[in-house]
């Protein structure tokens, strides 16, 4: 239990604490309140009394926080009668300071910097500072890496950021120079001609590889897409696989022979991921390297799918002609490269491969071999219900899952508040110091208005941190997961919302980026004009006003 | 005046700071005695009496009359 003589102490400081928060127009009460408290008989009693008009004090210093201008000192001498501006509001100030201070700590996290960095991703475009294409291209971080991996000539290094790398001949130079340092990473000459279609390189560099991995299908579909490239930009596309140079037809023919097709994305990821941790890469916006889900050349569907077409014309034509092995053997080139792309063809061969199971199975009937039949008929009913699968997969990969779109939502809206409210905060700061034309803290006399838009903007700062900071918590943590274990079930999430929060605020309800980019810039404009109207018209009334009374 | 009413200084110093705050009050800081600390003071401002005035009249004869605890005397 207190002690009695305590207690009239514990009131003298809570009384004296209470005065310390006090606003300035309630200081004077609070003294008041202190200097009776010496003529409250009892200690309890004077506990109870302090007590009260702490509680009266507190209660005045939360309003002089939400409402700055309701507390205005009592004006008692001429002179000040005459200020145009209030003494500066102790509690305001401390409140401006404490939120602006406690947003600064946020950036001391590396989680934050990140979530800032990524929130900033949605000006790119709008401002031109780098588009999404060559985002990559203008990366210093990048640059720094490929830089260091020269010096200290390491191959992954350079392949890291050849693979990342989007002006052509640079990260072409780089592959070279990692495949010269390590042959054992020639794989990333595939990885690159995918991306890069158009490399003079490429003719160099498909040989390597088929000697590299001679097994591979890729080398071959590189090379039937070079061919395709070739033939859309002379306008010169055949109608028929037949059509095609000799070239193309042997490309499609090996690829379908090939006992394996590999993308060599397994590789890159684990690559990506020792590069990460080897050079403390933390930039989010890497990662969407990894999540390449197709991987292969974009030509690569149309062609296998025009190619196991005309396989199966072929083999109905040859079943015609009553050459049944010739026709099971078409029938099964299309079966059997339908199951290495995937358990239900992917998405490109799909069609073709119920098509090729099905004619399997009516060959098989045909021979009187009705379990394999039955078998072939299976597989072709089972395409159905893999294609729905695959649909909603693909679905919810394009579209992105509902957590993430709101995630990525949340950190665009809170990153563009950031910006609002800390360019607010500036801007009363320097119309402060402006007003006060000195640096000194005793110099400065906030207004109300001042004082209050500053709070706003501490306060929205310090709140917008607080939801950037939660809402990509769990992406720094899939991230971090990523590179310290090497666990990518998760990536995809990551590179989902990554995608969303390149995407402008209010872009979405725009079919083309660019629609938004020149109305995003016609708002600026309308407004600048809308402002500069409204300054000239001020400065006009005044001189009105000023020959009036003149 | 704490004492007078029967308020408690929580309920007691937001009516004073109100009718500082609409001039009906007046505050004065006062030293009694020597070495004694200076006392807050508040007296009915010349506005304040005159609202205390009409209330007055302008309350129900039959109702009993408190005496104000601003009398225009110091607390």
């Amino acid at each position: 239990m207190m002690p009695v003589a305590y207690a009239r102490r514990v009131a003298t400081l809570l009384l004296r604490f209470a005065i310390w928060i006090a606003p300035h127009d309630t200081v004077d009460w609070g003294h008041g309140m202190l200097s009776e408290l010496n003529h409250v008989q009892g200690s309890w009693a004077a506990l109870i009394w302090a007590m009260g008009g702490a509680g009266v004090l507190a209660k005045h210093a939360v309003l002089a926080v939400i409402l700055p201008g309701s507390h205005r000192r009592t004006v008692s001498s001429a002179g000040e009668l005459f200020a145009k501006e209030g003494p500066m509001r102790k509690t305001t100030l401390a409140a401006i300071v404490a939120c602006t201070v406690a947003c600064l700590l946020f950036f001391l996290a590396p989680v934050f910097r990140q979530a800032f960095h990524v929130s900033l991703a949605q000006w790119h475009d709008v401002l031109h500072i780098r588009g999404t294409l060559d985002y990559q291209e203008s990366d210093p971080e990048l640059k720094g890496l490929a830089r260091k991996a020269d010096q200290n000539h390491d191959a992954e290094g350079l392949a890291f950021a050849a693979i990342r790398h989007w002006n052509e001949p640079e990260s072409a130079r780089l592959a070279d120079e990692a495949v010269h340092l390590d042959p054992k990473l020639t794989w990333i000459y595939a990885v690159i001609a995918v991306q890069h279609s158009a490399l003079s390189e490429i003719d160099r560099w498909v040989p390597e590889l088929e000697q590299w991995d001679s097994q591979n299908a890729l080398p071959h579909f590189i090379v039937a897409e070079k061919i395709d490239i070739d033939q859309v930009v002379r306008e010169k596309i055949p109608h028929r696989v037949k059509e095609q140079p000799p070239a193309w037809q042997n490309a499609l023919a090996a690829a379908f022979q090939s006992p394996k097709i590999d993308n060599y994305l397994g590789r890159l990821k684990e690559l990506d991921r020792r590069i990460l941790l080897r050079y403390h890469v933390d930039d989010p916006f890497q990662i969407l390297g990894i999540d390449r889900w197709y991987g292969l050349p974009s030509y690569t569907a149309w062609d296998t799918s025009r190619y196991a077409k005309s396989l199966l014309e072929s083999g109905q034509t040859l079943e015609a002609q009553g050459n049944r092995k010739g026709a099971f053997e078409k029938y099964w080139t299309v079966a059997r490269f339908g199951q290495m792309i995937g358990p239900s063809g992917g998405f490109f061969v799909r069609r073709e491969l119920q098509e090729a199971y099905t004619q399997l199975g009516a060959l098989s009937e045909k021979e009187g071999n009705k379990v394999q039949a039955m078998f072939y008929s299976s597989l072709a009913a089972q395409i159905d219900n893999a294609q729905q699968e695959e649909n909603i997969s693909i679905q919810n990969r394009f579209r992105g899952g509902d957590v993430s779109r709101w995630n990525a939502f949340i950190a665009r809206a809170s990153g563009l508040m950031m910006l609002f409210s800390g360019g607010l905060l500036l801007t009363c700061a320097l119309t402060v110091i402006a007003r006060g034309r000195s640096l000194r803290l005793s110099s400065l006399r906030p207004g109300r208005l001042n004082l209050g838009l500053g709070l706003g903007g501490a306060i929205g700062s310090l709140l917008s941190s607080a939801m950037l900071y939660v809402s990509y918590r769990p992406y720094a943590e899939i991230l971090h997961r990523f590179i310290r274990t090497g666990d990518d079930s998760r990536i995809p999430e990551l590179s989902e919302f990554l995608a969303y929060a390149q995407i402008p605020l209010g872009a979405e309800q725009f079919k083309h980026l660019g629609d938004f980019v020149f109305h995003f810039w016609v708002a600026v404009t309308v407004l600048c004009i809308l402002a500069l109207l409204l300054v000239v018209l001020r400065h006009f009334q005044h001189r009105e006003r000023a020959n009036a009374t003149i | 005046m704490s004492r007078e009413t029967g308020l408690k200084s929580g309920t007691l110093y937001p009516i004073l700071m109100r009718l500082a705050k609409f001039s009906l009050l007046e505050t004065k800081w006062v030293t009694t005695e020597d070495g004694v600390p200076p006392r807050h003071t508040y007296r009915l401002s010349p506005k304040g009496i005159e609202l205390v005035r009409s209330s007055v009249v302008a309350a129900p004869a039959s109702a009993k009359v408190r005496r104000p605890a601003f009398s225009g005397g110091r607390a």
